[in-house]
Order: C-alpha cells, then structure tokens, then sequence
C-alpha cells in the first residue's frame, strides 16, 4: 500500500510536468491551428537556457528561472511566431508540419552544439531537499513543488483565458478568426502572444524536468511526445482535457514503472522497455477511440502541378540513374564507396514518401522504423539474402503500415503524424531494443543474392540499390498514371466530392500508407550492411520526412535529391572533419556541428514551399530536356570527361570538378544555347558555347589537388568556378531567361497596409459633415496594388455551402 | 425504379434548428425542385441527405433500404449523387480527367463494373472511355476536355461536376444551384439536360435560384423557410402561394 | 445634429470595384454611395455580389480596381482591424458573434474600438435587456434573434461612423426582423451611415432611404424603396 501510494506522489508529479507541457501544446495549437512538434525542443533549450544562466553565470535559483521562465522563452516564442509561422497557418498540414519538425530538429542539434552531450550539466534542485511524511507516505518537498506549479499554471492560465481581453481574444480566434478582425482585434498579434505563452510553459516543464535529473536535449526534446499523448485526450484544443490525459499518464507511466517486473517478458520478448512506451501506446488507444472526423470540404492549397513523367521518360530516367551510378561508383574509392552508396539508399526512403506525402497529402514520421522492421524480418528470414525473403519482408512492413495508420487516417493529417511519431518511439522501446532482435545492439542485413550472384562487394550493393531505386520509380510512375494515381489527386482536391462518387476515403489513404511502409521497409531488407538501434530512431526519421519535403515530394526527382542532400551531410561531415569556422577569434565552430544543424534549418526555409527545390530547379533545366542537340552535347560531355579519368589522362579531383561545372554551369545554360526546336534565341550563341566548352577544358586540367590543402576548400573552389564560369556564360549569351534559372525578380512581397484612415484621428460624425471639405485630403498615398488578397480566413469544417 | 424518401429529417447546430421536419421524397424520372430564401436550410437537408452531416432525427430511404445510418460513400454506392454549391471539383486534373476519376471509382466499387442506371446511352454497352466521350459531349463539355478544371469559369465547372456524379451513375441526383453561372442560352439547354436525364429515369432534386428555370423543369416543388417546407406543388400553386410570397419579400408591412 | 444639407458628400462611396475570387470575377464595375446619416439597402438575388460588395468596403476583400473612399479618404487596401478601429462596424452574415464566448466576452471583443467596456455593456443591456439577463450564457446556446440582438448590440454601443450590415434578417421571424430595423433606423438618425445587404426583406425597405437593385456583379437599379419593389418581385420569382 505504501508503495502504491508512493508511486501515486511520483505520478503525479510527472502528471504535474506533462499537464504543464501539455497545456502549452493546446494553447499555441488552438489559436495559431499548427501544432508546435518543437515544443519539446523549446523546453529543452529552456532547460539548458537555464542550466547556462544559473550555473555557468551564477545567477541565483529564482531570478535565474524567473529571467529564463519569464522573459527569454517568451520572447523566443512571440519570435519564432513572427518569423517562421506567420504566414503558414493557412497552408496545407504538410508545410505545418514539416516546418515545426524541422524547428525541432534544429534546435536540438543546436543545442548539441553548443552544451556538447558528453558533459552532463546538473543544474541542482530548486527547493531544499526535505520533504513531508504524512500517514507513512513520504512526499519529497521537490514533488509538491512541481504539483503546485501545475495547479497555478493551470489557475494562471484559466484567469487569463476567462478574465482578460488577451485571453477572450485568444478563444475568440478560434471561434472566427475574421470577425475577431472585424471588431478591431489583431489577430496575428493574438497569435503571437499565444506563442510567447506556449513557450513560457514549454520552459516551465524543462526547467522542472532537469531539476530532476541532468538535461539530456534527446529525452527533452522527445519529452513533447508525452505531451502530445496528455493533449490527444482532450482533442488538442481542450485544457481541461490535456491535464486529465497528463494525469492518467502520468500514474500509468509510474504504476508501469513500479509494478512491472524488470525481468517480465513474453517468451523472449523482453518487456522491459514497457514503461518508456506507455505514452505511445495511450496515444493510440485514445486516437483509436477518437469518432471519425467529418468530411472536409474543398480547400484552396494553390500547388503547381507536378508534371508527371511518361512511362518512357521515366524508364530513360531509371537507366541513366543506373548507368551514372555505375559511373560515378567506378570512380570513387574503397572507403568512400559506402558513403555515396548510403546517399543513394536515403533516396530510396525519402521516395517512399512521394505516393503517401506527395500524392495523398499524408505525413509519415516514421519512415526508419519501417526500413528498421524491414531489415529484422530480413535479417531473420533471409540469412541467404533470397530476393523471396525480400518480398516477405516488404510484405510485413505493408501489413504494419496498414494497422498502424488505420485509426489515425479516419482522423485529420495531424493525428497520422503524432500517431506515427509515437509509433517510432514505441518501436524504439519495444522493438530495435529486444537483444534477441538486435544481438548486442546491431543487426546485420544479409547482401542480396540473385542465382547465385551475390552482392558481396561495396560496388555491388550501390549498384542493388540504383536498380532498386529504379524499379520503384518505375513502379510509383506507372501507378501515378493508372486509374488510382488520378484517384489520389482526386481525394486531396476534394475528399468530399470523392466520398459522394462512392469511394472509401479511409481505405483509399491506408493502401497508399501500406504502399509507402512497404517501399521503406524494402530499403531495410535490400541494404546489405549493418544497422545499430539508433539508426531507425525518431530523430532519423524525421530529417527523412523533413528533406524529403526540401527536395519536393511531390516528385520522385525531388525526392531522390532530398535523399541525396541527407546523404551529403555525412560525406559534408567526413570532407570537412579538420575544418572550422572561426568568428573573429571568439568562438570556433567545427563545421561538422555546422552541418548537423544545416538539415534542420533547411526544413525550416524550404519547407514553406510545398512544391520543394527540385522543382525550382527543374525549371532550369526543363529547355534542356527538351532540346535534343542540348542533351546530346551534355551526354558527350559527361562520357569524355569520364573516359579521360577512367584512362587516368585526368585525376579525380578533375573529374569531379568538371562534373561540377557541368551540373551547374553547363547545363542550365546549354538548352538556351542549343534551343529547341521552334524557339527563338538571340544573343551570342556561339561565343557561350565556345566559352563553355573551353572553361570545361580548363577545369579538367587545372590541377586542382595541388591547389589547395584542404579537401573542403577544394570543393568550395570549384564550387566557386562554376559559379564564375555559369555568370560569364550569362553574360556573353545575353538573352538567358533568367526566370527560368530561377534568378527571376519575383518581388510579390506582402506590404503592410497603409494607415490611411487618419493619422491617429477617428471617422467621427462630425466627419459626415465635414466629409465634402475632406474630399481631396489626400489620395495621394502609397499603396499595394491589390491584387485580390483576400483576408477572409479559410475555413475548413463541414461547410460544404452555405445555405 | 427507385425513390428517395426523406421522412421528419431534423437538423439542430447547437441551438438553432436548422431544419424541422422536412419530408420529401423523389422518384426516379421525377425532378423536383427545393426552393426558398437564403439561409432556409437547402444546402442542410442536402448534406444531412448526402450524409456529410449526421442530422439530428429524421429517417432517409433509398429504394425501401433506410441509409439514415450509413456514411457518405455507402449512400453514394446505394445510388445517392450529388453536386455542391461551392465548387468540389478536381481543381488539379482535367475535365476528361474529373468525369473519368468518377467512373473509375464507380468501376472499383460496382461488382459488374458497371450497373443498369444510365440516363445517356439509352442501355448501350460502352467502354470507359467512350462513356466519358459521351457524357462529356452531352454537357457540351467536349470541346474543353483536356483543360484543367481549376481554370475554368464556374458555369463550366458546374457542368463538369454534374458529369462527374453522372459518371457514377446514381439513381437519385441532388443538384445544388447547378445552373449558376450560366448564360441565358446555357440556362434553357441545361434545362433540357435536366429534362431527358429525367425521361431515361433518373430522379432529379434541384436546389437552383434561378427561379424561371426551376418552375419550367420541375414536374413539383417545395417551398423551404426557417427550416420547415411551407408550401408544396406544382410551379403554379406555388407561385400563387401567399406564403411563398411572404417568405420571398419577407412579411408585409 | 442639424439636418444634412441636400449636396452633402458620401461618407462611404465604392467608385467602380471590380473584385474576384482567385481567377472569377464578381464584381464588375461597382459604385455605390452612402452618405451620412442614412440608410442604403443593397438587394438582389442569391450570387448577385451583395455579400462581396459589402467584404470590399469592410476591408475583409481587396479590390482588384476601383476605389473604397470613406469621408474622402482612400480607404482600400486597409486591413478590416484598422477600419474596425476607427469606428467602421461590420456585421458579417448570420455569424456576427463568437458562438463559444460568453454575452459578456463578446461585448469585451467590442472593446478594441476604445470604446470602454463598461460604457458596451451599459448601453447593449439597456437597450436589450435581455441581453443583461444572460449576460454570462454562451452566445451559441441563445436563439437566433437573441444572436443577432448581440451582434446589433456591438454596432450599437461603439457609435460607428459606418455601419455595415450583412443579412440582418437571415433566418429570423418577422417580428424579430422589425424590431431590429426599427434600431438601425435609429442608428442612422443619431448621424451613422448604413449599409444593409439584404436578399429577401420588406422591413428594411421601410428604413431605407435609398435601395439599390444587384444582379450578376452590377447595380441595376437605385432608387427610392417605393420606386423599385415591383422590379424586385420580378427580379426574384422571375415572373
């Protein structure tokens, strides 16, 4: 009894810490409409904000938590609102989603950078250590401290959304948006203050957490998904709601941990990752309990439209992938080989997301644990590395997919996001931790073997994920363009419309979920190496799901080159592992801690554009495409150049540099110079081309290993003269479409709106009389020519018309 | 031939009736007309009839079978189509591509692939894709078959959507202001549109402000206020209904 | 206030709006005068552009030519915040108020006018005491009439300059639909301009000094009330 009622004072506590974060999730969520997936990583900043302010800098305890609490993440909060959210509330659930995920991933990162985590960074209890016995039961006066704080977060929070006009206007948002604007509310600013505010209780609970024990930024930052199983219960708009669910898991959380024998097991399964998972596992009970959300009516996400390839050009496409990579493979060296071969496979995760992200609007942010899942059944089932183990296993990860989305796909995109976060998390706990599964914390994936051929070498294994990666594209092609490709794009123009035609909505999004599970899944079966636990993490998954929406999901070409970028930042890491960048002697950053920011921060700008880079960049090759003599001459170019460094007329370092140029100097520019037919160009053709051709020369003699020292300056170099060799191009041709190499001026900036009604002076009746003197005043004003930017605040629901 | 029943069907948001009581019902071959002042509840009874919202009381039938409980895309597959006020079309795929996204879905669910309501075609055998041929150059839509729909005016995006729910084939269609955004010309050809889709079967419930052409194609009509039907009959006996005039003009003073 | 000389200048007056929704154009080429101290009824048929008509002088909509003038001053491109601010009350169609909020804290929402709150509630209570009498009920669970009192109360208690009005009527009984325009003549004779969009309504012709007929985007016809009822009966049971 006595430990039951112990373990009830612990629950409660943590209740007390989860309500807290809880609460802010709901307030920043129902007034902005985003849901805050950083807001764990606010708390965790906050934690560490403190740590710096009361420990390195010897700020007292209170002062310390009232300047971290009070003012620093409220300001961090109204300013991440100004900066970054602004402007997303009406986009589609994908941007939202992907901005705050890679907020989060950013933050965390920076965090590392800066408190590296080798280090601990105790920053000491907040009140003294004694504590209170009561009939037996001991209560630790730090317990009663975080339950306190809770009860007046939670009055706090009840006066202010009941008794001032802040707080009014704060639900007043939520229940109409433009008439709040009607009566003089503002509510953008209303939108910022609820961010200061989220971030104040994000930093409460982070503060309290680490006064528990050291700050780790993981564990903080994951802290959110907790949070988010507390908020689920009262629909993530509910308060009341968010601290009920905080107590039920809270309690749950403690009870598991008391009462669950550290040895308890099923057969072999070990349990003892249970009480980590009970969040995910009470997020989806309560997401499964969840009615199913009514039909949502026409929303106007303006996207371009993707084109999507013809069969052919996607089956020249798969060849000149296979056949570059067979190039480009042959070229690099032993050591290196793996580090290409994994960009190549991120490719292949991050095209998973295409049909499911890119197709149906959905955001998977577990992409890993289904690769994770894929290469256990493979490595359990297929120790010969038989293609027909490969397809069971893809078969499993299909069939996971598919009871993991299906409560959560009756819901809005939100819930399938959380839902699979927290399947990431549990799979985390439950699964990549069984050592039966993963014998000292690795498991290997068998190579792939094929009648007796074996894919036993490095060269091999790129080569087995190039003509995987191919067959998928081909396959995602062909079903695009089938009867269910137009469905999808059917479903996320009007689900409703299509709900009318007879279609299942929910079945429709969980053979897209399943399909997508399975592409990921395939990418674990097929790797051919070893995995330790920590690669099919949550973090990991998310910059999958975050660069896959940079490079531009809606294409396969732009999420191959999402994988790609995810595959760059280790080969970044490894080039520039001696190099740092020193600001005026203060402080030096390693670049690798640069780079590991860099993923997070490239979310955070791109992710604002649904349509992604690759399309962007497309664009300016698209003239080249169609232009055959242009593509031609571009093909002869890249077999030259590799032919010389096969014979070794030319190095390495040539070669890659004058791929480089190629890339990005040659290409854009050959189409406009070699036109296609029935296009006009003027300019000096001639003299572009022949400076093209001649600086290719130069880059492919210069000898760029001598030049400079450093592996990482070399390529910034070349980098550098590609750039060079591009303008000069430019300039001499003349008549480049620069819109179409995306240096367009596309300045359609939003300008505030002018105070034209009177200086600080009000329309009063007294105007009415005055109104004919007032005539020609002024009406000499600046203003935005107005385009038809409508104010009026998209509303989604059920109002499929209006009576 | 089978009949819409809607019997009693209440809808309450919040505090406000929005609809009380309505009954009406539609049979196959028959197109009755839903009119009455912004705001009297049209677009309600025909969500709560579609099933996108799950009205208070009050029973819907199709063919004798109760649908009352069954979502959206049951009652669809039940025979129930229907277009909406505010534009639901396929703003990204072209018109060929909306109408075919329709009959594609259809063949999915329908176990013959295919079923015996076809208002078009007079019974024939045909193929997918001549089937949307025809559906497309009945609404006068074929010469804009390959334009993306989101770039066309609404009048013509009306028309699409109604090809789309034709590609379904239901056995009862509800129409929301189809003809808005018509010309005059458009108006009386779409109203003969209306009238042969009726002749080969198909029961028609048309919500529509223009008037003019619902008293000429409507073989009946009911007359929606404050929720409640207030008047019922043919366009005559409405239009010389006091209460209609009242409701219309508001009460006199 | 003194009677307004016969030439006085509008103090609102939309000059040639053209105004569309993405690529569709609704309106084609608007103008309209309200000038002070009365009552401008906008009528016409469903889709006629009324409700855009009205968006464009609150601001919530921004033209895509022409120009919104209030007292003579180039209003259009100003956010609806600014206009609401400087006493231009608008009271959108069948949502004036916020459903989850109490009577009380949807008067407070009125207070971003500088109007005190204390000041609101005395003169929204007096005038509709039945208001006073669920002051802390949630405005969604009051019945429709006793919604659009409140949304009335709002426009009242701020003292507009311009009051502009969307569907006072909608979905109200007759008698409620009096009362309420019986308070708008009111209004307008203490000196606030008014603009009311109404599809179907005789009442407001009774208050209203100058109707204005819509149809497809266009004013068709402005006149006395008197002058163009049977152009309006015609216009909607297209007799």
């Amino acid at each position: 009894m006595d430990k039951f009622l112990q373990f009830t004072v612990l629950g409660l506590s943590q209740a007390a810490i989860f309500a807290i974060a809880a609460s802010g999730l709901v307030v920043t969520y129902s007034t902005s409409g985003i849901f805050n997936f950083a807001h764990g990583a606010f708390g965790m900043m906050a934690a560490f904000t403190y740590w710096q302010v009361h420990v390195a800098w010897d700020v007292p305890t209170w002062p310390a938590f009232f300047l971290v609490v009070f003012i620093i993440a409220p300001l961090f909060g109204a300013f991440i609102e100004r900066v970054i959210m602004r402007g997303i509330e009406d986009a589609p659930e994908v941007v939202k989603i992907v901005v705050t995920v890679s907020l989060m991933v950013a933050l965390l990162f920076l965090a590392i950078a800066i408190w590296p985590q080798d280090v601990a960074h105790p920053v000491g209890a907040l009140v003294e250590g004694g504590q209170l016995e009561i009939a037996g039961v001991i209560l630790p006066n730090q317990r009663l401290m975080i339950i306190g704080v809770a009860i007046a977060v939670a009055i706090g929070l009840w006066l202010l959304l009941k008794a001032t006009r802040l707080g009014v206007a704060m639900r007043a948002v939520v229940d109409d948006r433009s008439l709040l604007q009607l009566n003089g509310g503002r509510p953008a600013r209303t939108a910022m203050m609820s961010w200061a505010i989220g971030a104040g209780l994000a930093a409460i609970s982070g503060v309290l957490l680490a006064a528990e024990q050291p700050p780790s930024a993981i564990t903080l930052t994951f802290l959110v998904v907790n949070a988010y199983a507390a908020a689920v219960v009262g629909r993530l708009r509910s308060l009341p709601g968010a601290f009920l669910g905080a107590v039920i898991l809270g309690l749950a959380v403690s009870y598991t941990a008391a009462y669950l024998p550290s040895d308890a097991s099923i057969g072999s399964f070990s349990l003892s990752g249970l009480p980590r998972a009970v969040p995910a596992i009470m997020l989806f009970i309560v997401i499964v309990a969840q009615p199913e959300a009514r039909l949502r009516a026409h929303t106007t996400i303006r996207t371009r439209v993707v084109g999507v390839p013809t069969q052919r050009t996607a089956a020249i496409g798969a060849l000149v992938l296979v056949l570059g990579t067979a190039a480009i493979g042959s070229m690099i060296a032993g050591p290196d080989l793996p580090l290409v071969s994994k960009a190549l496979w991120f490719g292949l995760i991050t095209v998973s997301l295409v049909p499911l992200t890119g197709y149906a609007g959905q955001v998977s942010l577990a992409q890993l644990t289904f690769t994770g899942i894929g290469a256990l059944a493979m490595a359990e089932w297929g120790a010969n590395g038989s293609p027909f183990a490969v397809m069971l296993s893809i078969g499993l990860c299909a069939l996971v997919g598919a009871v993991v989305a299906l409560p959560a796909l009756r819901l809005t995109g939100i819930y399938l996001a959380l839902a699979t976060a927290s399947f990431a998390i549990f799979c985390t706990w439950m699964v990549f931790s069984q050592s039966s599964l993963l014998v000292g914390g690795t498991v290997s994936v068998p190579p792939l073997s094929i009648f007796g051929w074996t894919a036993d070498t490095q060269f091999k294994q790129l080569m087995v994920t190039a003509v995987a990666f191919a067959i998928i594209a081909n396959i995602l092609v062909l079903l695009r363009r089938s009867a269910w490709g137009r469905r999808l794009t059917a479903m996320r123009d009007s689900p409703v419309a299509c709900a009318t035609l007879g279609l299942n909505l929910t079945s429709t999004k969980v053979g897209v979920f399943a399909l997508s599970a399975a592409i990921a899944g395939s990418a674990g079966a097929i790797a051919g190496r070893s995995f330790v636990s920590d690669d099919f993490g949550l973090t990991p998954s998310l910059q999958v799901t975050m660069l896959a929406v940079v490079g531009g999901v809606g294409s396969i070409g732009g999420a191959l080159l999402g994988g790609l970028l995810l595959g760059m930042f280790p080969i970044g890491s490894s080039v520039f592992a001696a190099n740092a960048i020193g600001v005026f002697r203060f402080v030096t950053v390693p670049v690798t801690k640069v780079i590991t920011i860099m993923p997070g921060f490239m979310g955070i700008g791109m992710g604002r554009n649904p349509d992604g880079a690759a399309s962007d960049i497309a664009r300016s090759y698209r003239s080249l495409i169609e232009s055959v003599p242009a593509s031609v001459v571009t093909a002869i170019a890249f077999a030259i150049l590799w032919i010389s460094a096969r014979l070794e007329y030319i190095s390495n370092w040539d070669f890659f540099a004058g791929v480089l140029v190629i890339l990005l100097a040659v290409m854009p520019l050959i189409g406009s110079i070699l036109p296609p037919p029935g296009v006009q160009v003027a300019g000096r053709r001639l003299a572009a081309g022949l400076w093209l051709v001649f600086a290719l020369l130069i880059t492919a003699v210069l000898p760029w290993e001598t030049l400079v020292e450093s592996n990482g300056f070399r390529i910034l170099l070349m980098l550098v003269w590609a750039g060079v060799v591009a303008s000069i191009a430019v300039g001499v041709h003349g008549a480049v479409d620069l819109e179409a190499l995306g240096l367009g001026t596309d300045t359609a900036a939003e300008i505030e709106s002018p105070d034209l009604m009177g200086f600080g002076t009000e329309i009063t009746r007294a105007d009415a009389q005055l109104a004919a003197r007032a005539i020609g005043l002024d009406g000499e004003l600046d203003r935005p020519d107005t385009g038809s930017t409508a104010v009026t605040h998209a509303r989604s629901g059920v109002e499929v018309g209006s009576t | 031939m089978s009949t819409l029943e809607v019997s009693d069907l209440t809808v309450r948001f919040g505090g406000n009736l929005a609809v009380s009581k309505v009954s009406l019902s539609v049979a196959g071959g028959e197109i009755v007309g839903l009119i009455g002042p912004n705001g009297a509840g049209k677009t309600t009874v025909f969500n709560a009839v579609s099933g996108v919202i799950t009205p208070t009381s009050g029973k819907v039938a199709l063919a004798g079978r109760d649908i009352s409980k069954l979502p959206t895309y049951k009652r669809a597959r039940a025979g129930l189509g229907r277009t909406f006020q505010r534009l639901e079309v396929f703003s990204s795929l072209s018109v060929r591509g909306n109408v075919q996204v329709g009959l594609e879905i259809r063949k999915s669910w329908s176990r013959r692939g295919g079923c015996d309501r076809q208002y078009l075609a007079d019974g024939a055998d045909l193929s997918a894709d001549s089937e949307v041929s025809l559906i497309l150059d009945r609404l006068d839509l074929l010469g804009l078959a390959d334009e993306i729909v989101g770039a066309l005016p609404t009048g013509q995006a009306r028309l699409v959507e109604l090809g789309r729910a034709l590609a379904a084939r239901p056995s009862i269609i509800l129409l929301d202001e189809p003809a808005s955004g018509l010309d005059e010309n458009e108006t009386t050809r779409f109203g003969e549109l209306l009238r042969s889709l009726s002749g080969a079967g198909l029961g028609i419930l048309l919500v529509e402000h223009d008037v003019g052409l619902v008293m000429e194609v409507c073989d009946s009509l009911h007359v929606l206020d404050f929720g409640t039907v207030i008047a019922s009959g043919d366009a005559d006996e409405v239009r010389q209904n006091a209460a209609v005039v009242d409701a219309y003009l508001g009460a006199g003073t | 206030m003194t009677d307004a000389p016969a030439a006085v200048e509008p103090l609102l007056e939309l000059r040639d709006i053209t105004a569309s929704y993405g690529t569709i154009e609704v309106l084609h080429g608007v103008d309209l005068v309200v000038p002070p101290g009365s009552v401008v009824a906008l009528l016409g048929p469903n889709g006629a552009g009324k409700t855009t008509t009205l968006s464009v002088a609150a601001g919530l909509l921004a033209p895509t030519s022409g120009g919104v003038y209030m007292a003579g001053r180039d209003v259009s491109g100003v956010k609806p915040d600014e206009l609401a601010r400087k006493r231009v009350v608008t009271i959108p169609e069948g949502k004036g108020i916020f459903p989850n909020l109490t009577v009380k804290e949807n008067l407070l929402m009125a207070s971003y006018t500088g109007v005190s709150v204390d000041h609101i509630e005395r003169v929204a209570f007096e005038r509709f005491p039945r208001l006073g009498e669920r002051s802390s009920q949630v405005a969604g669970t009051l019945s429709g009439g006793e919604q659009q009192m409140l949304a009335m109360a709002r426009g009242l208690a701020v003292e507009p300059a311009i009051l502009l009005l969307d569907e006072l009527s909608m979905g109200l009984a007759p008698l409620i639909v009096e009362e309420l325009y019986g308070i708008v003549s009111h209004i307008a004779k203490s000196g606030t301009s008014i603009l009311v969009v109404e599809q179907f309504a005789r009442a407001v012709l009774g208050v209203a000094d100058t109707a204005a007929v819509m149809v497809n985007g266009r004013i068709r016809a402005v006149g006395k009330p008197s002058e163009i009822e049977n152009d309006l009966s015609a216009a909607y049971l297209g007799a």
